[in-house]
């Protein structure tokens, strides 16, 4: 029953790229890289990798140069930027928090974002590249 | 949060992973509350800062909390003031949305908040606990009435999506068969002897009688539907006057049902430091400070000024900026000394010659998101069908509170509520979604709570705090871990410039930490200025 569900998320969304569906906390792992980019990432970086500048900026991911290494993005996604959050699995941790992407979703949405919006780069990013970088040290704790 | 984690933190973190992997995060905020992450505030007092130099000079950035209240005392102090804003308006997170008003988040969608005369929702802070001195004693110098923030309400629900076939459960009634089960438990054990190693006999007769009455236990120390229990957990048929006077008890819930349910994780909520009784709000809205404070400063507050470098040399700081909405050309200002409030992810992206280690500190902290819907209803239903007078529900729907107006009790007309307050993942979905389809997601999902949701809905409002212009996020998220490399080397005076503002704090995320780290810098800037003497 939970596979049929996810299944119909994964349908939904992709016929409808700028207007995600809600993804339970459950099913987020199954998220695959152009989805992670619709659930999570627009929300800064803006759909279509169109970043955004007020105080400061959501950088822009559309034909972006910088994108040009993958190491470069994909520690970005695992340790954050600034006040960009991680999104890798702490080590130590013998389970993944919800918050937390696997090694291979973070690989995906690299590729995805390096391979999207006007982004042309030929090299792709394994799950077992992404294992060997180094990863956030201590979970974040939560609002108020 | 922020207190550090221990040794032993491994441990304790895998308690929280596995409460957070399971329960609603509700449960996951009470259990790092519980475990000390939770701090009190160290407002020491009125500000006195003597014998300020003569004609010394300080460009405060950022008209928030922290900004405003250093602007407060500095001007008090003796020293010439200056204060740029990137807003329109003073408050930074103390804020706000009122009919009326407009929010323009980034990327560009703008939402015109269409509530009623009077209705608000604060999309940032939303309560004072009495012990937030700091916060208390501004509200009062500054004329802001307050009202009770009522934090625990006994018929607000519980709700779980997975348990009691998805209705909600009255607070009061979750409450009390969970005393009251637990309770009886205890006392078994006890006249079984399983404490006798632990609890004298002279003791265990006090134990029996105390557990009786903590959880409303019967003679023979079992918890079962009675007239006791009612008066904990409420009846089925209330006690009134004359001939339709009796009334008629309620039934316990089994104590597996209630495990299982996983609704006893919020019971505490309003049991933790920073939630207990009594809490406050501004009347009017949490906004109102920010406002007063801004009538009060209003001469040195420039407006609509984004700050684009700082500098410092041997003599002084001068800090470059230009018009918000038109990006005109670039300005500047010098004063002697420079309190930087600006929040770290904006702040990370200004030129600012600072040490390395300072510089390291302003990158290290991620913000967190957060997402709060303000909903207006045609009636205030929660009031007239469910007789629920503020507090808030709890659920495990993305949702995740339900917060019911704490002001305009029994109103007629329109009323507006919380209609969720988010974060973590949760949160950061619904600011990939346009105000719209957060706002429409979340009257679907509390309509599952609410069946009146979708009859009475007018219209709402939704913030997403990564997306606000002006923070790029909704505030610090520190660790252990960052906390012990980077904190000391963001709160410390570099030349002639100093950080404030709650992610200068202990008290993330509360307004309390603005207030005392922004009295906390100023105290030690003084010192510095003073023993330089202006220049």
């Amino acid at each position: 029953m939970k596979g049929i569900f996810v299944m119909l998320l994964i349908l939904a969304s992709s016929v409808q790229a700028d207007s995600p569906a809600f993804t339970s906390r459950a099913a987020i792992g199954s998220l695959n890289g152009e989805q992670i980019y619709d659930h999570i990432c627009q929300g800064c970086h803006m759909p279509g990798g169109a970043g955004a500048i007020a105080a400061g900026t959501y950088p822009k991911l559309a034909a972006n140069k910088k994108l040009v290494s993958w190491q470069f993005v994909a520690l970005t996604v695992l340790n954050g930027r600034n006040g960009m959050p991680p999104f890798g699995q702490p080590v130590h941790h013998e389970q993944s928090r919800a918050t937390h992407l696997t090694d291979a979703q973070i690989a995906d949405v690299v590729n995805y974002v390096r391979s999207h919006f006007d982004n042309n780069f030929k090299t792709t990013v394994t799950s077992k590249q992404v294992t060997g970088l180094p990863h956030p040290t201590a979970e974040l704790m939560g609002p108020q | 949060m922020g207190n550090g984690e221990g040794s032993g933190s491994l441990s304790r973190r895998a308690l929280l992973q596995m409460i957070g992997s399971t329960a609603g995060s509700a449960a996951m905020y009470q259990a790092m509350s519980s475990l000390g992450f939770a701090a009190e505030s160290t407002y020491p007092g009125p500000t006195e800062l003597p014998g300020a130099p003569k004609g010394a000079s300080i460009l405060i950035l950022g008209a928030g909390m922290a900004g405003m209240t250093a602007a407060f005392e500095l001007r008090k102090a003796g020293y010439k003031v200056q204060v740029l804003e990137y807003n329109a308006r003073a408050g930074g997170r103390n804020w706000s949305l009122r009919g009326g008003d407009s929010y323009t988040e980034m990327g560009g969608l703008t939402q015109q908040c269409q509530f009623d005369k009077d209705l608000y929702i604060n999309p940032g802070p939303w309560r004072i606990p009495y012990h937030h001195r700091g916060m208390m004693h501004y509200a009062k110098l500054l004329g802001v009435p307050l009202e009770p923030f009522l934090q625990v309400n006994y018929n607000a629900y519980l709700h779980s999506s997975h348990a009691f076939g998805g209705e909600p459960q009255r607070f009061r009634e979750v409450k009390a068969d969970y005393h009251g089960h637990v309770a009886e438990l205890l006392a078994k054990a006890t006249r079984q002897n399983a404490l006798d190693a632990s609890v004298t006999k002279e003791d265990q007769e006090m134990l029996l009688e105390s557990l009786r009455q903590w959880g409303a236990l019967d003679g023979n120390y079992t918890y079962v539907a009675s007239d006791a229990v009612s008066e904990r957990r409420g009846y089925t048929k209330n006690p009134g006057g004359g001939l339709s006077a009796r009334p008629v008890p309620s039934k316990p819930v089994a104590l597996g049902d209630l495990l299982g349910s996983g609704l006893w994780e919020a019971l505490t909520n309003g049991d933790v430091f920073d939630m207990q009784t009594a809490l406050f709000q501004p009347v009017g809205g949490m906004g109102r400070i920010g406002e007063a404070f801004g009538r009060e400063l209003n001469p040195l507050i420039r407006y609509n000024s984004k700050v684009t470098e700082i500098h410092q040399d041997d003599t002084g700081v001068t800090v470059t900026f230009t018009d918000s909405r038109t990006a005109g050309p670039e300005q500047t200002l010098r004063a002697d000394w420079c309190l930087c409030t600006i929040p770290l992810p904006v702040l990370a992206q200004i030129p600012m010659n600072v040490s390395q280690s300072l510089t390291s500190a302003i990158c290290a902290v991620p913000y967190a998101a957060a997402v709060k819907v303000g909903l207006q209803f045609k009636r205030r239903f929660w009031e007239e069908d469910e007789h629920i007078f503020g507090g808030i529900t709890y659920t495990d729907l993305p949702i995740m509170n339900i917060g019911y107006p704490n002001t305009g009790f029994q109103s007629g007309g329109k009323g507006v509520l919380l209609g969720a307050y988010m974060w973590g993942m949760n949160a950061m979905q619904f600011t990939a979604m346009t105000p719209q389809e957060r706002v429409q997601k979340v009257v679907d999902y509390g309509s599952q709570i609410h069946p009146q949701y979708h009859k009475e809905f007018d219209n709402g409002v939704a913030v997403a705090w990564h997306r606000a212009p002006f923070t790029m996020g909704c505030f610090g998220m520190w660790t252990a871990d960052t906390r012990s490399k980077h904190y000391d080397d963001l709160c410390q005076i570099d030349g002639r410039i100093a950080l404030a503002g709650e992610h200068a704090s202990f008290l993330g995320g509360w307004q309390e930490g603005a207030v005392t780290s922004a009295l906390d810098a100023i105290g030690r800037l003084h010192t510095r200025a003073v023993a330089q003497g202006r220049a």
